[in-house]
């Protein structure tokens, strides 16, 4: 007996290769469609699946749209830094006007820079920094970031505790320069303790797991936990709720992500600390746009960030 | 120069060779001769490093040495050539028969010429005539088998040991099989090997041993032994006519083929199997039997032709239609087509039957160990337990297992592609018994055998097939060999 | 029942490299052996062990499946989208979660038998298909706001974690119906012998289209699991679960070549797993050390138990 006809599976096929074929024909008219004059703007992503660059992307996107006789390509380089490299040699023999870069890797996305400054087409770094500098660069200082993490629960134990610090993926940039602020601040208060630190990958579901093993080996030595990104904040959330101890211990996450600002509305996550999306996206856009133009400007621009808690997260909360 | 030394083995609670001592000596032919689980095998592969013996010790060039692999073995000149094959298939001829021993340039880069005219010379010694390009997957279990000859001549082996050279080659190849072991003997080579057939062993040992469960009863040589003789120290008893006396077939037709044809291996073959009776199909390697037997399984449908069973027009697209319509086939290739290595004896006799022993999708346990135990008693199927892993057991008794298999879903058509390969003589009587008996429960049978005394002994008609045509079918009591050979031989 | 036994027997040397890092690890840590903390371990095995007594089946029939980890993620997040409160019945969410895997079960299960492409590649594809389908169907972002009548499947009853009581129900019917039913038979004669299987009139094509819809069926349900326990569908969630899932199995003694397997052995392969994880966290090993910790006590309990199994 058959249960599915041979069709069937021929039809998907064809049609998943017509989709294919489709798309790439249309992405070529586009290229080829160049008005004189105008600006072509080439833009690689981290990677959209992630909550935070896809609001910066966004932002990028939406602001570059505002802008007359400019045009944009948007890529995902889903957290791939060799896929990175060759969306940056595609714009380069695309002759883009300028290239924003938000870059995977602090090491392995450094060639990606290399090439376009080779090629002599100007590049904006945003959000990461690479080994290589770029012509510009627009984000915010992680270091800030983990010392206003880290001053939060200070303040809030009084100088004085136990904390937890989860990790990003070891060695991206951020969890480098998150955990060197919140070094800072342990060196700044002898009380404050490092009781444990474990890396959960920026993931939501190992941040949980982690907490919960941390709750069995630590029980009652930790009054705060720091988590490089909202998700992991989110995940240590959960699994202190689930063992009902929420109230005993301050969580703090950053990144302001739409889940954890509604968790501090509700009173649940104590705070999180905001990182400017939509300012790097459109500051991102300016830079690049002055240097196509080649008009001078500051080499550096960093967007400040701000400690979000239940008295400020009105202004933060997306308009309903 | 090659000595066993109280050799034993165990295979969990189950001894299979007791202490054992042997010699081989160099030039000399030596028959391992005993029944299926008489320990021949197993006491090949100690010898070639397959196994460790659990006790006892190898004596080689009069040191004790201990094999840990075959590689082991054959770098110290012992190699051995398998009943079962074991070609790699997506190589070429010339790549299995080097395998290992390839010639290499300075780079370590294979050379393709030296490698093509060490495997051209090394068939020649073996007079095959094997293009050294094809692939193996393209060859016949015969054609393989010389590759395999070749491929441990090439390793100037100085034992060759061989399980069950002969059982799928036909005469033509057993005899230039036969003059290549004359040469390899005055080379001073010894040669081991094992065989069911009687005729073989008088003309080709120098001494005969003689194995019985797991037991060496007799080594002695081949001039002091009578084929009487050394088949009763083999079965322990004296043996009756194997051959029981054939029952009378109906006349209602069961199944009728006309026409059927798959080029190019066989066209418009017409034959008509009655109720009751024993048709053999007989022809040499490659006379298109097996793949007529396909066709009839649904294994590899035809292309055109009809096939009507109880006078019903029917396809047969698959094997699981060819069940349903009452046809059960053995097939030739116990590892390929036959056996599930890794289940259970129980498992593998219930397989294609699982639904007679199965309310709705649930196996009944408690039916299916007593059917399986059933079928271990009424084939004397030698196994420690129904629950024992299949490929432990000796080639013969995985036979009858199979054979077990397919009467179990009790077919009124069945299709036996060779079923006595590679079995001694006893496991044969047993299966001649049961070939008769059903025959005489009005079961239809289709037997392709390439023994032909078994053909003329068994069937009541005998199709012959020539290149994949029917050249003849005869009353089997008005035939004698030569003139079955004679029909089969390519014009 | 003999066939348990031998099993058990079998399995013994995994047994004993779990039972010896439990021992070691409650005479390091006072917190391992405590009944919280083993709640937690089976709390944190189910979703792995949901994933991996699926991929069992497919891995039974000598395929595999690479695709585990992102239909996590895509039956999460269609599980989540229907799932915020007061929408709908609380039913509609699991099994609209359920359906996606199913139906990606299915679409590998066709293309490996009427489509005849290696099952690796299939599944591949399969893999940034469904992760794409995840981005598409979320728009990148987490879905949130799911009902609490849906998060809290991810809680306890009587102390036990409902998705450890979901990873023990499938693993008891997958042992029931691998040792009872025909077509679990079925599974191991395809893959132990495909063309023996065919020749004994088993219809090849039925069986491994059973196994990678099963497969696909119970990965929709680790990702529904998955959604409750983090109270969203992550489009981002569920990367390499695949690995933990298949590296499971084969500890727990199934052959990559298939045919050869057992459900038990699985739920060994599992635990261990957990185990490792847990331990290494309560021992606070750094961040480093752990990856190379976990990488040789996999190996090394594979090692052990084929030596094991060999003598």
């Amino acid at each position: 007996m058959r249960l599915t006809p041979r069709p069937v599976a021929g039809f998907f096929f064809i049609a998943c290769s017509l989709a294919g074929v489709l798309a790439l024909f249309t992405g070529c008219k586009k290229a080829s469609t160049r008005k004189e004059g105008e600006i072509l703007i080439g833009f690689s992503s981290r990677d959209l699946s992630a909550e935070y660059t896809a609001k910066l992307s966004e932002a990028v996107v939406d602001y570059a749209k505002t802008k007359p006789g400019v045009r944009l390509v948007m890529v995902d380089a889903q957290s791939d830094a060799q896929k990175q490299l060759s969306q940056i040699e595609n714009f380069i023999s695309q002759k883009a006007d300028v290239i924003i870069l938000n870059p995977c890797e602090l090491e392995a996305s450094t060639p990606a820079v290399d090439r376009a400054k080779a090629a002599d087409i100007p590049i904006v770094l945003v959000n990461q920094v690479t080994k290589s500098a770029g012509d510009a660069y627009i984000g915010s200082n992680d270091v800030d970031a983990g010392h206003i993490a880290m001053e939060a629960i200070a303040k809030q134990l009084g100088g004085k505790g136990g904390v937890l610090m989860i990790h990003g993926i070891m060695g991206t940039s951020a969890q480098l320069q998150r955990e060197a602020g919140a070094r800072e601040v342990f060196a700044k208060y002898p009380g404050l303790k490092l009781v444990d630190h474990q890396t959960a990958a920026w993931d939501r579901a190992k941040a949980m797991s982690l907490t919960e093993n941390w709750i069995q080996a630590h029980r009652g030595k930790f009054q705060a936990i720091f988590a490089h990104n909202d998700e992991m904040a989110m995940g240590a959330l959960l699994a202190l709720e689930r063992a009902g101890i929420k109230k005993e211990v301050y969580v703090i996450g950053i990144d302001a992500i739409a889940q954890a600002l509604t968790a501090v509305n509700e009173g649940r996550l104590d705070a999180t600390v905001f990182q400017d999306a939509v300012g790097q996206g459109q500051g991102a856009v300016d830079a690049a746009l002055r240097l196509a133009r080649k008009q001078p400007g500051a080499k550096e621009n960093y967007i400040p960030f701000r400690l979000v808690t239940r008295d400020n997260v009105g202004e933060f909360l997306p308009k309903k | 120069m090659l000595r066993a030394l109280e050799l034993r083995k165990d295979f969990g609670e189950l001894t299979v060779l007791h202490p054992i001592s042997v010699d081989f000596c160099p030039g000399e032919v030596h028959a391992l001769m005993g029944e299926n689980g008489a320990g021949k095998s197993t006491l090949m592969k100690v010898l070639a490093g397959l196994y460790q013996p659990d006790y006892g010790h190898i004596q080689w060039r009069g040191e004790i040495v201990s094999f840990d692999s075959p590689h082991d073995a054959l770098t110290a000149g012992i190699a051995m050539i398998h009943q079962e094959l074991m070609p790699i298939p997506d190589l070429t001829v010339a790549e299995n028969i080097t395998l290992g021993i390839e010639p290499t340039g300075p780079l370590g880069i294979i050379n393709r010429q030296t490698q093509r005219e060490r495997a051209i010379e090394l068939l020649r010694e073996l007079e095959a005539d094997l293009e050294p390009d094809r692939l193996m997957r393209t060859l016949t279990v015969a054609q393989t088998q010389v590759v395999e000859i070749a491929k441990a001549l090439g390793r100037h082996a100085d034992v060759i040991l061989m399980d069950e050279p002969t059982a799928a080659l036909s005469d033509h190849e057993i005899a230039a099989l036969f003059r290549t072991i004359n040469r390899l003997k005055s080379r001073g080579v010894a040669v081991v090997y094992t065989t069911h057939k009687m005729d073989e062993v008088f003309r080709l040992a120098d001494r005969i041993s003689i194995l019985r469960d797991g037991r060496l009863i007799t080594t002695a040589p081949a001039h002091e032994l009578s084929p009487q003789k050394l088949i009763s120290l083999m079965v322990g008893r004296e043996l009756a006519d194997i051959f029981p006396p054939r029952s009378v077939p109906g006349r209602e037709p069961v199944l009728e083929v006309s026409g059927l044809t798959r080029e190019p291996a066989y066209r418009d073959i017409n034959l008509t199997l009655h109720r009751g009776e024993i048709l053999a199909l007989a022809g040499l390697m490659g006379a298109g039997r097996t793949e007529v037997a396909s066709a009839l399984y649904g294994l590899q449908p035809a292309i055109s032709g009809l096939i009507s069973v109880h006078g019903k027009n029917v396809v047969i697209d698959s094997p699981t239609t060819a069940i349903a319509l009452g046809i059960g086939m053995v097939t030739e290739d116990r590892k390929g087509l036959g056996l599930i290595p890794a289940l259970s004896v129980r498992e593998n006799i219930s397989l294609a039957a699982l639904n007679r022993f199965a309310r709705g999708p649930l196996v009944r346990h408690t039916e299916e160990a007593n059917a399986a135990r059933h079928q271990l008693q009424a084939f004397a199927i030698k196994a420690s337990s129904p629950e024992q892993p299949i490929h432990q057991l000796s080639g013969g008794n995985q036979q009858k297992a199979l054979l077990a298999r397919c009467l179990l879903n009790e077919p009124e058509i069945i299709i036996l592609d060779e079923p006595t390969r590679g079995i001694d003589i006893g496991a044969k009587a047993e299966i001649y018994a049961v070939i008769q008996k059903l025959a005489a429960q009005g079961k239809a049978i289709l037997l392709i055998s390439s023994e032909l005394p078994e053909v003329l002994a068994l069937a009541h008609r005998i199709v012959v097939l020539r290149q994949g045509n029917v050249a003849a079918t005869l009353d089997a009591s008005r035939s004698d060999q030569e003139s079955l050979l004679n029909l089969a031989m390519p014009l | 029942m003999p066939t348990l036994d031998r099993n058990l027997l079998h399995r013994f040397g995994i047994l004993i490299v779990i039972l010896l890092i439990g021992l070691g690890l409650s005479l390091t840590t006072d917190t391992f052996l405590s009944l919280s903390n083993l709640t937690n371990v089976a709390r944190q095995v189910s979703i792995n062990g949901i994933l991996a007594i699926g991929v069992t089946f497919v891995l039974l029939t000598a395929g595999v499946d690479l695709s585990l980890g992102a239909v996590v993620a895509l039956s999460g997040v269609t599980c989540a989208t229907f799932a915020h409160p007061g929408e709908h019945n609380v039913m509609i969410p699991i099994f609209i979660g359920l359906a996606t895997g199913a139906a990606c079960g299915i679409t590998n299960g066709v293309l490996v038998t009427k489509g005849g492409v290696a099952p690796f590649i299939v599944t591949l594809g399969m893999m940034t298909v469904a992760r794409g389908l995840a981005l598409i169907a979320s728009g990148g972002r987490p879905v949130a706001d799911m009902s609490p009548s849906l998060t809290n499947l991810a809680g306890d009853v009587l102390g036990i974690p409902i998705p450890l009581l979901c990873f023990a129900g499938v693993a008891l019917i997958a042992w029931i119906f691998l040792s009872n039913f025909r077509l679990g038979r079925y599974i191991y004669a395809v893959g132990g012998n495909e063309n023996a299987a065919r020749a004994a009139g088993i219809s090849v094509t039925k069986v491994k289209l059973f196994a990678y819809t099963t497969c696909g069926l119970l990965t929709g349900l680790a990702g529904v699991v998955l959604a409750a326990r983090t109270t969203t569908g992550q489009p981002n969630a569920g990367i390499a679960y695949e690995l933990d899932a298949i590296a499971a199995v084969v500890i727990g003694g199934t052959s990559l070549a298939g045919g050869i397997g057992t459900v038990t052995g699985t739920i060994l392969g599992v635990v261990l797993i957990g185990e490792i994880n847990n331990g290494l966290d309560l021992l606070s090993v750094s961040s480093y050390y752990q990856a190379v910790i976990k990488g040789v006590i996999i190996v090394g309990a594979v090692w052990l138990d084929r030596r094991q199994s060999r003598s």
